[in-house]
């Protein structure tokens, strides 16, 4: 039974959003050009970037996955959170990558790729980006529901409307103002969201202390460690992390911090490139607390293992016609702890960072479908036009969320989604921009080979998981079962290879792609195709 | 919910769990530092921002 309050957590939480739709649509005003649209002309500056970055990447989407993770492997579950931090700070410090890219003045990736690579690859690039970002992105409504009817007790038929309103405000402000507006509701998303976040991770802390903040270190690593033993802090010693988790995690944060759209377009969109590098080391840390505190709640729900039980989790998973359960233990351990009055605060910074993450992927997927998918179509549309396209793209991918984020049924481990799903983009995106700012061979055959083993790849470990399964057992060789008494099992390519070692192989694949068609390529017909472009 | 001191561990493992928990403090330092400070030099960074974009409508030129 939720704690929530419906007079006075709902109303905290309608200021909060009535306050969000009002700042959003006031700066519409200020929108003239499509670069005012797409990239507020270019004006962020080094604050607002860092508070917009963080909105960003922070949804409940965010929240529920590296909760997930902290229940399944303890604080090696955290280890995503630590990659990111080197590597955009890595990033960020040298200007790898992304010197070269701000420097061009692009307004996406695909736009650089066609200065080196040609129309075509350009069009290719967009497209990967978009499937793969849309893809990613079509879990996020759903999850956010799956958060809002397990942690506030909404009843289920509720569930799609509440989404679909939720959508229709974000949808509102972004199709209007653009990233201005993204921009401004996110740094109003930050403060409410940092303030929840806050406030839930200490209660956590006292609850789980019995009562005192002394006593929530040794009881949150006594339950990690009765748990997950050695492996709930070294993410070396678990069957399920271990060398091909840390690898593969370190390949997908490099990648992401070089090409994903949304948190590369936070640089491309600042004043100029030192701005945009400074972000990035001034929001790295950011990455390991996001991982960190929503792991903590997770951890608190380990701790609470007398009320938040496997039965309970299984009857969640039953609801919502998915297997694992394990996504639903923090919203429901929060459901049991948070009072009224704070409740409503944590609701309205869940739906502050929903709400800043899907505004800022909507109006980033759109850029690309905008600037890359459609160039050849519109350079001789005007500015006003440009405008009226771009509102419309956003509203479409608005409409794709809501039918496929609604209906679509998650298998297994979010993050082990959202990373095979970025995958799918990251590879290629990530060795293309690396061979185009750092090798002269670099070309078309190269980069078309890099794009579609990159997609190929786990697309073909997808379908052979769907097609081809095997049957999961205990120590003793008994079969496992899930929610529904039915074996458990999981796919062929999971077992036998490892989801890690397959995003792994994806990348090394795509670089020897890369490499050997470009090297395939005639000299003649890459001196002739440089001298065009020249 | 279990109580007490956790079971003693290896070397590593004690130098791990100081790891997590020295790591798990800053987070929550820093990220309450960082939000005062940049919802502070953020609502400059907006004035900023629409201030030139409203010069830039009125028709000056565009930054790169």
């Amino acid at each position: 039974m939720s704690n929530f309050n419906p007079l006075l957590d709902g109303g905290l939480i309608g200021c909060y959003l009535l306050a969000t739709m009002v700042v959003g649509i006031m700066v519409r005003r200020y929108v003239g050009r499509v670069e005012h649209f797409l990239l507020a002309g270019r004006e962020m500056n080094v604050y607002l970037g860092v508070a917009s970055l963080a909105a960003t990447e922070f949804g409940i989407v965010t929240c529920m996955y590296t909760a997930q993770n902290a229940y399944k492997y303890g604080f090696a579950g955290a280890i995503p959170g630590l990659t990111n931090v080197v590597a955009m700070f890595l990033v960020g410090y040298t200007g790898f990558g992304v010197k070269p890219l701000r420097d061009a003045g692009v307004m996406t990736i695909p736009e650089l790729f066609e200065r080196r690579y040609g129309q075509f690859v350009r069009w290719l690039a967009g497209v990967v980006i978009v499937l793969g970002g849309l893809l990613n992105m079509g879990v996020f409504l759903r999850v956010g529901g799956q958060f809002l009817v397990v942690c506030c007790g909404l009843n289920l038929e509720y569930l799609e409307l509440t989404m679909t309103a939720l959508l229709l405000a974000v949808a509102v402000y972004t199709v209007l103002g653009g990233m201005l507006s993204v921009l401004v509701t996110d740094f109003l998303q930050f403060v409410v969201m940092s303030v929840g976040l806050l406030a839930v991770t200490l209660l956590v802390l006292y609850r789980v202390g019995g009562g005192s903040f002394a006593g929530a270190w040794p009881n949150v690593v006594s339950a990690v460690s009765e748990r997950h033993g050695a492996a709930g802090f070294d993410p070396f010693l678990g069957t399920e992390t271990g060398v091909g988790f840390v690898l593969a995690n370190l390949l997908t944060s490099t990648a992401a911090v070089l090409t994903w759209q949304p948190v590369i377009a936070r640089v491309l969109a600042a004043k100029d490139t030192p701005t945009g590098r400074r972000i990035y080391t001034r929001t790295a840390f950011f990455f390991i607390a996001r991982w960190m505190l929503p792991g903590v709640w997770a951890l608190g729900a380990v701790a609470a293992a007398a009320a938040v039980t496997p039965a309970v989790l299984d009857g969640f998973a039953r609801q919502f016609g998915e297997r694992d359960g394990s996504l639903f233990a923090m919203p429901y351990y929060l459901s049991l702890v948070v009072p009224s009055g704070l409740m409503g605060i944590l609701i309205a910074a869940m739906l502050a960072a929903e709400m800043s993450t899907d505004s800022s992927y909507m109006l980033t997927w759109g850029s690309v479908i905008y600037n890359d998918i459609l160039a050849p179509f519109r350079r001789t549309w005007t500015e006003r036009r440009g405008l009226i396209i771009n509102r419309f793209i956003v509203a479409c991918i608005g409409v794709f969320l809501l039918v496929w984020g609604l209906w679509y049924k998650l298998e297994g481990d979010l993050w082990a989604y959202l990373q095979t799903t970025g995958t799918i983009y990251l590879a290629s995106m990530s060795i293309l921009l690396i061979a185009c700012c750092y090798w002269r061979g670099a070309n078309n055959w190269g980069a078309i080979a890099a794009i579609v083993v990159g997609a190929a790849l786990p697309v073909a470990a997808l379908a052979v998981n769907k097609g081809l399964s095997v049957p999961v057992v205990d120590a003793a060789g008994l079969p496992l079962l899930d929610a529904d008494g039915r074996p458990r099992t999981v796919g062929w390519v999971s077992h036998h290879i490892g989801d890690a070692w397959v995003n792994v192989g994806t990348y090394a694949a795509v670089a020897v792609a890369m490499v050997a068609g470009s090297l395939l390529k005639p000299r003649r017909a890459a001196h002739a195709a440089a001298e065009v472009r020249a | 919910m279990s109580a007490g001191l956790p079971t003693p561990p290896t070397g590593v493992e004690s130098a791990l769990r100081w790891f997590w928990g020295l790591l798990l403090l800053a987070c929550l330092v820093w990220y309450a530092t960082v939000t005062v400070y940049v919802a502070v030099r953020g609502v400059r960074d907006i004035r900023t921002m629409l201030s030139h974009l409203r010069a830039s409508r009125a028709g000056g030129p565009p930054r790169r």
